[in-house]
């Protein structure tokens, strides 16, 4: 009895063992092209942070740019909740599936940097959307994170005449776009010394856990304005819901926010979107493709400055951003002239390339 | 004569019988893992040495997990703090190995085993005293665990030193196409604490303690030492899984996200793996081969071009899946006999 569960246990390594060394057999992939190919390519994308109607949005354009491409056939997502372990892992599956291109949105800004290495070795080009890796052989294709915080910031101390006090509502805490934003923030309050922050929170981009906290501030604290670092309109909704006078509030460019600041400026409500454009994944997969194929070459750093637009003198431009259809959590810069080559509806449809 | 044949006939069809029921499940997640090793080679170009690394490697930690649930699964407890200690153990070592050498690196790794298997083990000596079950026990750790992580290392960082990557990875990098080290850090201590449940008085204690906690007191068997010893591995265990992605990133996250998903995990391996969560029933070589389906999963998913919302009800599908194929199997076994 014992002999034979000693000759089980033996028998199932030793069919693991095969799987491995059979498996084994196969030769290792060479990656992709060194550029100048002629395609048709394979991307893939990495993205850690699903159900986000921004990294949504990111995912589309990059399928959308791909399509219209009409150099890639196939675009292979790795895509789920997970950290930077999971990242690398899935990274590494990217490699193993032989892609030629990798757009990741990193999860660590440093905790890459060996398995990028890896994938540039075998002849992939890396390229870090949204926010920057410290990889070398990466190219960053990114909304400028600092400036981000720190002009809407600054728009937020103006509108106070330099003196009052604020709420900073953060985002994924030691998340890398966090991490920069909170550098922009210090540099701007660093000029207005009579801005008391009463009440700093990270809303971990989650528009539930972003209200649950709004309405904590709103109703314990004496707050003379809110910076959102994106999760803007759920707040607007708590003013609502508590029965409270507005107070300035900056955000980006969501949808909901958008209509709020548009249809709310009567009530009083003051604010300012700062724009942090999605479409930097269709930017990314332009530049992915102008790499794959030569046709172009481009710095390692590309840097989109943000934009800012408040209800009080830009009224106009943010009725013209306004998608009266679409969820409030859309975010309405669909485009990034020159980059971007397809249309809104096509990022609307999400559709890859050979995707029906 | 015949007579005599038959009968040894008859015992030895018996013994398998037996046998079979006691392993088949084990036998059976081997099996599926091999069959997705096999499909997964199918699905992507080359299946080489680097994917063969990369599987290894990053099994680690689901692997791990799987050992220390179900460890403590096997004596009768769950232990919901065990994503949370490897959180801990992930956060202590990325901080103190930053900088630090090989040698330097050793001795944290030791410190942090040891100090996790008293720290659990104080946790299975509280279970036991205060009669608290465990399951409410460990989700106070869970959550005592990650705040002292967020204490230690606010937010990720850390380092660890290339010697010390290598152990766990194959190469100083953290990436590469070596593939022993990744798989004798999987295999060794696997068999070391199979050969120690399966083989010693105190390992056979731990399953007579599950199966049935009062059979065992009155035969004689040490309840008290038996539960507070599974939960003093199981912590070691967990905290090797954060030794594992210390060396994996050279980089310490104590979100707390990681310890809710690392307990799910290991929950999940430890069924999936044939751990029957009453208790005394099933071998954590199951649970090894289901931590390593977890893990193959999400490559597996993403080379389908499956979408990936629809990857997690997929894994939550399979893991039903297996176990209504298992109820089955046992029903009709029943009939039969």
């Amino acid at each position: 009895m014992r002999m034979r569960m000693r000759r089980g246990i033996r028998w199932a390594a030793a069919l693991s063992v095969i799987a491995l060394i059979a498996a084994a057999c196969g030769d290792d992939g060479d990656g992709g092209g060194d550029g100048g190919e002629e395609g048709p390519f394979t991307i893939g994308v990495s993205n850690t942070l699903v159900g986000n109607q921004w990294r949504e949005q990111m995912i589309c354009a990059i399928k959308a740019q791909a399509r219209v491409s009409g150099v890639v056939d196939e675009v292979v997502l790795a895509n789920r909740d997970t950290d930077a372990t999971g990242q690398i892992a899935d990274i590494e599956g990217l490699i193993s599936q032989g892609v030629d291109a990798i757009i990741v949105n990193p999860a660590d800004a440093t905790a890459l940097d060996d398995v990028i290495a890896t994938a540039s070795d075998q002849g992939i080009t890396v390229v870090a959307v949204d926010q920057a890796v410290s990889a070398e052989d990466a190219y960053n294709v990114t909304n400028d994170q600092v400036a981000y915080a720190r002009l809407g910031a600054e728009w937020l101390f103006e509108q106070l005449g330099g003196s009052g006090n604020v709420a900073y509502m953060r985002g994924f805490d030691g998340h890398p776009a966090d991490t920069a934003r909170d550098q922009g923030w210090d540099e701007a309050i660093a000029n207005y010394p009579d801005i008391n922050v009463v009440s700093e929170v990270h809303t971990g981009w989650d528009p539930s856990t972003g209200a649950q906290q709004a309405l904590e501030i709103i109703t314990t604290q004496d707050v003379d304005g809110i910076w959102t670092s994106g999760i803007d309109y759920p707040v607007v909704e708590q003013f609502q819901n508590a029965d409270e006078p507005f107070v300035p509030i900056v955000g980006a460019d969501n949808n909901g926010f958008i209509e709020q600041l548009i249809e709310l400026e009567d009530g009083g409500l003051v604010g300012a979107i700062v724009t942090n454009p999605p479409p930097v994944g269709g930017v990314a997969t332009a530049i992915a493709i102008d790499l794959l194929t030569g046709a172009e070459d481009h710095p390692r750093d590309t840097l989109l400055t943000p934009e800012v637009y408040d209800n009080v003198d830009d009224l106009d431009a943010l009725e013209e951003l306004f998608l009266p259809d679409l969820p409030q959590g859309f975010v309405s810069t669909m485009e990034i002239e020159p980059w971007t080559t397809y249309t809104a509806q096509d990022v609307l449809d999400c559709k890859g390339p050979g995707e029906e | 004569m015949s007579a005599t044949t038959g009968d040894m006939t008859r015992s030895v069809a018996e013994a398998r019988r037996r046998w079979l029921r006691m392993h088949g499940w084990t036998i059976g997640v081997w099996v599926l893992l091999a069959v997705l090793l096999a499909w997964y080679a199918t699905l992507i170009p080359a299946f080489g040495s680097f994917t063969i690394a990369s599987i290894a490697k990053n099994s680690l930690q689901t692997v791990y997990l799987a050992i220390s649930q179900g460890v403590v699964v096997i004596v009768g407890g769950i232990d919901l703090g065990a994503g949370a200690m490897m959180v801990l153990a992930n956060s202590i070592s990325a901080r103190l190995m930053d900088g630090q050498g090989f040698g330097m690196s050793m001795v944290i790794s030791a410190a942090v085993l040891a100090g996790a298997a008293l720290l659990n083990g104080f946790v299975g000596w509280i279970i036991v005293r205060s009669r608290v079950p465990d399951i409410i026990v460990t989700l106070a750790t869970l959550f005592v665990f990650s705040g002292v992580a967020l204490m230690i290392l606010p937010s990720p960082g850390g380092g660890a030193s290339g010697g010390f990557r290598a152990m766990f990875t194959g190469s100083a990098g953290g990436v590469g196409t070596n593939y022993w080290p990744s798989l004798a850090a999987l295999v060794i201590p696997l068999a070391a604490v199979s050969v120690w449940l399966r083989r010693s008085p105190r390992g056979l204690a731990l399953y007579a303690v599950g199966s049935d906690v009062n059979a065992a007191y009155l035969s004689g068997v040490n309840t008290a030492r038996a539960r507070i010893t599974a939960y003093a591995i199981g912590g070691a265990f967990a905290a090797l899984a954060g030794l594992a992605i210390t060396a994996i990133t050279a980089n310490g996250d104590p979100r707390f996200t990681n310890a809710a998903n690392g307990t799910l995990n290991s929950v999940a391996a430890v069924v999936l793996g044939g751990i029957a969560l009453t208790g005394g029933v099933g071998s954590v070589i199951g649970a090894v081969a289901a931590g390593v389906i977890l893990f193959i999963l999400n490559p597996i998913l993403t080379a389908m071009s499956i979408d990936p919302n629809t990857a997690q009800v997929i894994r939550g599908v399979l893991i039903v899946a297996v176990m209504m194929t298992a109820g089955l199997l046992e029903v009709r076994r029943r009939r039969t006999e």
